[in-house]
């Protein structure tokens, strides 16, 4: 390119920017709102995953095998065997569990207890005395509750060496002495703690029972022998796997939910799309003249093109280095609310750091940039390629309009039924993410129809008008003159329609998503949870199904003259094949309801009951594509063991999907009949406030047990529902201002624009405030046209979110319903919205200043 | 960050962490083998065997093989159905072996926690065990040893050919001129050892002359105390000497060293501080850490009237263990007892000049 392209750049591109700084600070805030929406969540999403891998490599260390029983502990006695087995170099046990802390209400601790002896080799933290460097021994072995905590734990909690601090297990209160700080050349989890192997033992009642076995291999190449080795003296329910597989299940299994998270955040970028598209195009209309000249003095085709490309690229990369900065701010507000979705609904993790990967700004950047590029690709290509002539062409010619020919119509019709069979493949065939461009096709699909649906209403609205004018004899011609202007610069006022009805679209889509599905599981919780009282320890509220209720409380509630039954409920998760299964073990189930996707109700639970089998949730079966008939392989202690499917039914607790077994059969096969919740049935005649404060004086009177009646756990539920939504109401809040932000501009740069048209109407007569009617007419009528084919584009949205991406990802059956209050209120907020935008560049058209504009006349 | 490389702490340093510790008292009755088992009320315990030993080609070895027993809680404490995890006593042990001729000197160290048997103390014929180092009685004055190194796997296998001597008065060994410092110590000064060395399915048979040390207490050494100078020696004679000196912090001799004289028949004497002097005659520098090392000695009985000079088989037979690191090995000695000349062979150890005894060293 030659040397002087620099120099018109700067004389046209640069100058023209500085005398409208507004024109550029928008552009660059789009850019940069939707590139920090996007690194935001990106890094919410990667902070969450490293979180979780510290964990597991704070726990593994540098093992290379980890052996496990993922449904009961490992029997202590493997592990002479294992550590003596060939291909072993090191090997050291482990016995893990949490413990929740009392006072200091929130607080957990995840206690590790290791061998010092044996696990040298494997640790990545050393515990010492407060005094580092030294180390009591005696105090570390000797001590029932020598625990050795991080120093942000301690700082936390103003403690110092020697401090007592309560811990409860299984309900049941420890004292635990804090002796000891974890110290580790990397940061980790400030809810680490660890502690001698035996005191953790007893700390959890494990006696002779291991969480793990830890082991080094002499040649990492013989993993395959090694573990087949292992194999001959572990017992069959048994896993050795590395330790890095723990992390990859887990990024799976949250795969979907940030993939989700990730293509919402696009969306602001989308609409950011809309919007440069509209200013390049009407910086192209504002200095048509300035082309011409330019063409005529042999300034190239693609040197035109290079120059409005420039502008772009030069306002999308100072906006997206705002953005980068912008998204490491939000990414602090994000990151804790991804967080916490994420401890409710998969796994617990606690996020400390935010992980910033130079990749992931890098990617944000590009992204942010190539959306301004590709956003300014078909103005700048418009521009080059105009006629000088035509161009040249002074005076109040408009930009030409383009036909609102049926070519836009059939692009929508197009894409619209695009979107449809792309949803159908990601239903039938996958990939999940096809239906993101499902969804992609549902937005395009109506912008594509706004050019012709705005020139239909222009014209009808015209025909309107006079109409009224006709009947009333008063003049409308603002109005009238409004709906003209709609159709005159067709394709601009179609990409603002369409940048907003996008933006509501979003809005419309997303709220009857969330609706529909807050809907469907509020039916579901008043079919299922008939229960009057739950009652589960305290500590399973903090940290998960963690600790059981002592058999002694269930048979107090058994046998209380108040109580009809009990159900009790157990989870964990259990081997199936190379997978996990998350199992609920149910005993006295004859009152709970499921609801059953096909199948006679109760003849399925007698079969629960009576026979080795078991239950499935929909999302389980989706997720394993299985089916009603076949049965499911789950890895007991004697080995392999089919369950035949009963029945498959509808739950919206987990994507993961959730298997039922009854208590006879676990227990026949597993030997272990502790539990983690119990629901009670009262008598017609029984108090729940009174059973519960028999139950809190006779086991909880420390608040060892959480007692929700039927009603606050629903409330509970919910909490924790809106809890799982709150990230997706922040993106789709700021997808709006970002629309909202587009229409504001596409009127100042529509009033700019049309500057010279106005001072025509204000010299042939025109008072200012026809001019300022006039705008607003037009605005208003922009932000209704926008706000039905954005509620109508909206409403396809939802279908694709709840029966195509919902389907696709997790598996949910969402039964369709419409908050038709808010939907009926949509437009006109977003009218309304549209009219105050509209106020301020409308209130300046008033004051143009004649003489200045008309001078080209 | 440094690691802590290893984690034992000094058996010696005083406090018994509120536990119920027996300690050593005046008039113990000293029964054999009884007394060779373990004193498990007692907090600390250990068995200390070296020897001077010759392959059939006339190669000097010097070896060190120790099992060391520390209390955490004291045996009747212990709840018999807690986890099998919970460490009753830190066991640990050392072994050493010097190669006099090709001057070489290599050590271990072994620790476990034993919650499997894979160590422990008194099962019967073991007295003390970290998996294959083993310490065994054979009979009521005989002992079978074994343990291994990089190199190869020693066993040792000896018969007293001395009756066990107790040392100090009444019952026990002063440590410290405080009330309470005291153990239960007593020795085999002279052990007939044969054995063989396995290298690379290779046996190397050897024999020669053991010494077997067994001392418990519970916290015998007091504040103010560095470390001690131990020096045993077996004269061609028939005779034997043991004698410490404990070392107070700013370097002087503490004046509850002492040390006992056992002539051939057996009978042994009390020495007393003031019956010996020791006067260091030759240093030796670790390159490890600093430690300057008294491995040569002047020393002189005058009630014997026995003057003797000690060396070292070989400068460098310090064990740079975590957290105690000593010096411990071969000497010969030379001199003169009512003017005629005498020789002898023994063990030397040096104590608490690596930094301080009862701490973790990093």
């Amino acid at each position: 390119m030659r040397a002087q392209y620099f120099r018109i750049f700067r004389w046209h591109v640069l100058r023209h920017l500085r005398r409208h700084p507004l024109l550029a600070i928008l552009n660059i805030l789009s850019v940069a709102l939707g590139v920090a929406v996007y690194l935001a969540t990106q890094i919410a999403n990667h902070s969450a995953n490293r979180a979780f891998a510290a964990t597991v490599d704070m726990v593994a260390g540098k093992a290379e095998l980890q052996i496990t029983a993922p449904a009961r502990n490992l029997p202590e006695t493997v592990f002479p065997m294992a550590a003596a087995a060939t291909g072993i170099s090191a090997a050291t046990p482990l016995v893990r569990g949490l413990v929740t802390l009392p006072d200091f209400p929130g607080e957990y601790l995840e206690v590790l207890g290791i061998d010092i002896f044996t696990n040298a080799p494997f640790r990545t933290f050393d515990p010492t005395d407060f005094d580092a460097g030294k180390f009591d021994i005696q105090r570390w072995l000797g001590g029932p509750g020598a625990i050795a905590v991080t120093e942000e734990f301690v700082a936390r909690h103003n403690l110092k060496s020697g401090d007592k601090i309560r811990a409860q297990v299984n309900v049941i209160d420890h004292e635990l002495q804090v002796g000891f700080i974890l110290r580790s050349e990397g940061a980790f989890d400030s809810h680490f703690a660890v502690m001698d192997i035996g005191w953790a033992q007893e700390l959890f009642g494990r006696r002779g029972e291991l969480s793990a076995i830890q082991l080094r291999l002499t040649n990492p190449h013989d993993r395959e022998k090694v573990v087949r080795e292992l194999r001959k003296v572990l017992p069959p329910d048994a896993a050795v796997a590395a330790p890095a597989q723990r992390t990859e299940e887990v990024d799976k299994m949250l795969g979907g939910f940030e993939l989700n998270l990730s293509a919402m955040s696009l969306l602001s970028l989308v609409v950011g799309m809309f919007l440069i598209y509209n200013t390049v195009s009407a910086s192209v209309a504002r200095r048509r003249r300035e082309i011409g000249i330019l063409r005529s003095l042999g300034v190239t085709r693609n040197e035109v093109r290079a120059l409005f490309l420039g502008e772009a690229i030069v306002l999308g990369s100072i906006g997206a280095f705002f953005g980068l900065a912008g998204g490491l701010l939000l990414a602090r507000l994000l990151v804790g609310a991804v967080a916490e979705t994420i401890s409710s609904l998969y796994v617990l993790v606690n996020v400390k750091q935010v992980a910033l990967d130079p990749w992931t700004f890098v990617i944000a950047w590009t992204i942010g940039l190539a959306s301004v590029i590709a956003s300014a690709w078909l103005p700048a290509h418009a521009a080059a390629n105009m006629a000088p002539v035509h161009a040249l062409h002074g005076g109040t010619i408009l930009e030409r309009s383009v036909d609102p020919s049926v070519a836009w119509l059939w692009s929508g019709l197009v894409s619209i039924l695009l979107a449809a069979a792309f949803s159908f493949l990601a239903l039938s065939t996958g990939p999940p993410w096809l239906g993101f461009v499902a969804a992609f096709f549902v937005l395009a699909g109506f912008s594509f129809l706004v050019p012709w649906s705005t020139s239909h209403f222009s014209s009808g609205a015209r025909r309107f008008f006079r109409a009224v004018q006709r009947q009333r004899g008063k003049a409308a011609v603002e109005a009238e003159l409004g709906a003209e202007n709609l159709s005159r610069a067709l394709l601009r006022n179609s990409i603002t329609i369409a940048a907003l009805a996008a933006a509501v679209a979003m809005t419309v889509g997303v709220s009857v998503m969330v609706f529909s599905f807050r809907q469907t599981v509020e039916t579901w919780i008043n079919d299922t949870l008939i229960a009057d009282l739950f009652i589960a320890p305290a500590s399973n509220e903090i940290v998960g199904p963690s600790s059981f209720i002592p058999p002694a409380a269930v048979q107090f509630l058994a046998s209380h003259p108040a109580v009809e039954t009990v159900d009790t409920f157990r989870e964990m998760d259990l081997p199936m094949g190379e997978q996990i299964a998350a199992v609920a073990v149910v005993r006295g189930s004859e009152r709970r309801h499921f609801q059953f996707l096909q199948g006679n109700g109760p003849e399925i639970m007698r079969r629960f009951q009576a026979e080795p089998c078991v239950l499935v949730s929909e999302t389980f079966v989706r997720r394993h594509r299985l089916q009603d008939g076949k049965s499911i392989e789950l890895i007991t202690p004697e080995g392999v063991r089919k369950f035949p499917i009963a029945g498959i039914f509808y739950d919206y607790t987990r994507d993961q999907g959730i298997v039922f077994m009854s208590a006879r059969n676990f227990i026949q096969f597993w030997h272990d009949d502790r539990v983690n919740s119990v629901a009670v049935y009262l008598k017609k005649t029984g108090s729940g406030e009174m059973l519960s404060e028999a139950f809190r004086q006779q086991f909880s009177r420390n608040g060892q047990f959480v007692i929700y009646s039927n009603r606050s756990l629903r409330t509970r539920i919910f909490q924790i529902f809106d809890q799982t939504f709150a990230v997706t109401y922040v993106l789709r809040t700021i997808a709006v201002i970002v629309a909202i932000t587009g229409i504001f501009l596409s009127l100042t740069i529509l009033i700019t624009e049309r500057s010279r048209e106005l001072a025509i109407m204000r010299a042939i007569g025109g008072s200012a405030g026809q001019i300022r009617r006039l705008l607003l007419w037009e605005t208003a009528m922009l932000g209704a046209l926008a706000a039905v084919i954005g509620v109508a584009s909206g409403l396809c949205l939802s279908l694709v979110l709840i029966g195509v991406i919902n389907r696709a990802f997790f598996g949910w059956t969402i039964q369709l319903a419409f908050p038709w209050r808010s939907l009926a209120l949509t437009p006109f907020w977003i009218f309304a919205a549209a009219l105050v935008a509209g106020i301020l560049p409308a209130w300046r058209a008033g004051w143009l200043v004649l003489a200045e504009n008309l001078r080209s006349e | 960050m440094k690691k802590v490389r290893a984690f034992l702490i000094v058996l010696l340093a005083a406090g018994a962490l509120g536990a119920d510790w027996k300690t050593a008292e005046p008039g113990w009755q000293y029964e054999f083998p009884r007394d060779h088992h373990a004193h498990r009320d007692f907090k600390t315990e250990w068995w200390y065997f070296t020897g001077n030993v010759f392959d059939g080609e006339g190669h000097r070895l010097g070896y060190e093989l120790t099992f060391f027993r520390q209390g955490i809680t004291p045996h009747a404490e212990r709840d018999p159905n807690s986890s099998r995890f919970i460490v009753d006593d830190l066991k640990f042990a050392h072994f050493a072996l010097t190669d006099v001729s090709k001057q070489h000197f290599r050590f271990e160290q072994k620790t476990s926690r034993g919650a499997f048997g894979e160590a422990g103390f008194d099962d019967g014929k073991r007295l003390a065990w970290i998996d294959n180092w083993t310490l065994a009685s054979n009979g009521d004055d005989a002992f079978d040893l074994m343990a291994s190194n990089q190199e190869g796997v020693i066993q040792l296998h000896l018969r007293a050919a001395k009756s066990p001597v107790v040392h100090g008065e009444n019952g026990i060994s002063v440590k410290a001129s405080a009330s309470g410092h005291v153990s239960h110590y007593y020795s085999i000064p002279r052990l007939q050892t044969t054995g063989e060395f396995f290298v690379d399915g290779k046996s190397y048979p050897f024999r020669g002359e053991s010494w077997f040390d067994h001392e418990w207490a519970t916290g015998q050494l007091a504040e103010g105390q560095a470390g001690w100078d131990w020096i045993c020696l077996q004269w061609q004679d028939g005779t034997e000497l043991m004698l410490y000196q404990m070392r107070l912090k700013n370097g002087d001799p503490d004046s509850s060293s002492s040390g006992t004289w056992i002539d051939s028949n057996g009978l042994a004497t009390h020495l007393r501080s003031a019956d010996f002097r020791m006067t260091p005659i030759a240093f030796w520098k670790s390159k490890a850490n600093g430690a300057q090392y008294p491995i040569g000695w002047r020393i002189t009985l005058p009630g014997q009237q026995t003057e003797f000079v000690v060396r070292a088989a070989l400068e460098d037979q310090e064990l740079a263990l975590g957290p105690i690191t000593y010096w411990e090995g071969a000497i010969d000695a030379s001199g003169t007892r009512d003017g005629k000349a005498i020789k002898g062979r023994g063990y030397l150890e040096l104590t608490g000049y690596a930094g301080p005894l009862g701490e973790l060293s990093r």
